[in-house]
């Protein structure tokens, strides 16, 4: 402390000129309307770049969270198609139809991939969200541009999805503008591209028709893009096509993903199961 | 109060009036006015402190801004030329003086007083000028106000120097 009134004894001089400096431009500023006018405009143009600056770095510094509500949008969102979706369905069929029977099964659920492979053979993806987010084996996970692949298992806070990117992988499809049934493979090499099989010879598929999931298998609903058609051939067998298709996810880059979760597929199973147990029974 | 501080009222009061009713009138070349309240600043000798006159520059320049209305120009020149003249001085005054250093003709000799006199009377021009015009536009009105202000103040403020101490010392020797 003593020292702190030392230093303002000895260098007096200066804080005083300061003050009269100050107390001087102040009355320039305050009484010369040019100068008045001259420093309050750049003064004000200096503190709005600040501002600006300030602003842009806040602005970025909070992008995650600007994400992950418009996450939750998205998912939202996902859902009120999907339900309009159904809905006109529904109304093209019978508009008489009564809607309590007709509730979707359909929920999403957002997630970001924390841990993906691409140049395996056996591609697996991890999922931030597990069980406690309501997340079971064998449900479909999509991202904004098409299907991603299916839940493989989940612990309480993880997931792992097997990609369509798995040799084991295999989603039932069709072609859109034809509506003719086929399974979605891959081989091992790209990443970009897979193969949809099954298809009957009569079908004169062509390039860029868009291929998407059937509705048959449970897990997806009807309709999501899974890629493009890029070249026709025959099957290894010569009983059926085999179309080459460029896939509408890029793995190298996919983040953001929602997980289809629908109860009722254990169900289904379970009562399938039980139907074949019968039937093998009798 | 002391014998001096009458004598810097007086020559404050006498510096006011002759800016004021003079030399506020005289505009060399259409622009350059001289600013003699600076002469208030550089004849103070040495062994009179920072603060007091910090005090003086910012005094004299308050009151000829209050009558030429120039609020705050000649009082933030003044103030920063008191701040900066013990500085300048010591630039030019002999190397061995220890006591209390008057800055006149007789103790510099004239070229050395001429360039200490350039010396403060540029900076207050500078400054002066500078917060008067306080853009960039027009630089060479501004400089051109600058130089021959502070010409016309520095060739006063010597012949003032000249005449008025020279008589001083010749009464003071005739006595």
């Amino acid at each position: 402390m003593q020292n702190l009134i030392d230093f303002i004894v000895k260098y007096k001089h200066w804080f005083v000129f300061f003050l009269m400096e100050g107390f001087c431009l102040a009355l320039l500023f305050r009484f010369n309307n040019y100068q008045g006018s001259v420093f309050f405009t750049t003064a004000n143009s200096f503190v709005g770049g600040i501002y600006s600056a300030v602003d842009g770095v806040t602005s970025y510094v909070g992008l995650n969270s600007v994400n992950l509500q418009l996450e939750k949008e998205n998912e939202l969102l996902r859902e009120e198609v999907h339900e309009m979706k159904r809905e006109l369905a529904a109304h093209r069929i019978d508009t008489l139809q009564f809607e309590g029977f007709n509730r979707s099964r359909y929920r999403f659920v957002s997630a970001q991939i924390v841990n993906a492979t691409t140049n395996h053979s056996m591609n697996l993806l991890t999922l931030n969200k597990g069980s406690q987010d309501g997340i079971r084996p064998e449900m479909g996970v999509v991202s904004s541009s098409g299907v991603v692949g299916i839940v493989f298992l989940t612990s309480d806070h993880y997931s792992i999805v097997m990609p369509l990117i798995n040799m084991k992988s295999k989603v039932s499809c069709q072609l859109k503008d034809h509506q003719s049934f086929g399974t979605m493979e891959w081989e091992f090499g790209s990443c970009q591209y897979g193969y949809m099989t099954g298809v009957p010879l009569h079908v004169k598929a062509s390039v860029d028709e868009v291929v998407e999931t059937n509705g048959h298998s449970d897990i997806f609903p009807s309709g999501i893009p899974i890629g493009k058609v890029v070249s026709m051939g025959q099957s290894d067998d010569g009983l059926s096509q085999k179309l080459k298709v460029l896939l509408a996810v890029d793995y190298t880059s996919v983040h953001n993903v929602s997980v289809i979760t629908n109860y009722h597929h254990a169900e289904k199973r379970t009562l399938e199961f039980v139907a074949d147990s019968l039937m093998n029974l009798e | 109060m002391k014998r001096e501080t009458y004598i810097r009222l007086g020559r404050m009061v006498l510096l006011l009036a002759v800016q004021l009713l003079v030399l506020n009138h005289l505009h060399l070349f259409g622009y350059a006015t001289p600013l003699i309240i600076g002469y208030m600043i550089i004849c103070c000798e040495t062994a009179v402190s920072r603060m007091s006159l910090l005090w003086w520059g910012f005094g004299i320049g308050m009151l000829y801004d209050i009558f030429s209305n120039t609020m705050g120009m000649a009082a933030a020149s003044c103030v920063l030329l008191a701040m900066v003249k013990p500085s300048i001085l010591k630039l030019f005054m002999p190397r061995d003086m220890v006591d209390s250093f008057k800055p006149t003709i007789q103790n510099m000799g004239l070229t050395r007083y001429c360039w200490y006199s350039v010396s403060c009377m540029g900076l207050l021009h500078f400054t002066f000028y500078f917060l008067e015009a306080f853009s960039l536009e027009d630089l060479l009105l501004t400089i051109g106000a600058m130089i021959g202000g502070t010409i016309i103040a520095t060739v006063i403020s010597v012949c003032v120097e000249y005449i008025v101490r020279n008589r001083i010392e010749e009464r003071e020797v005739g006595k």
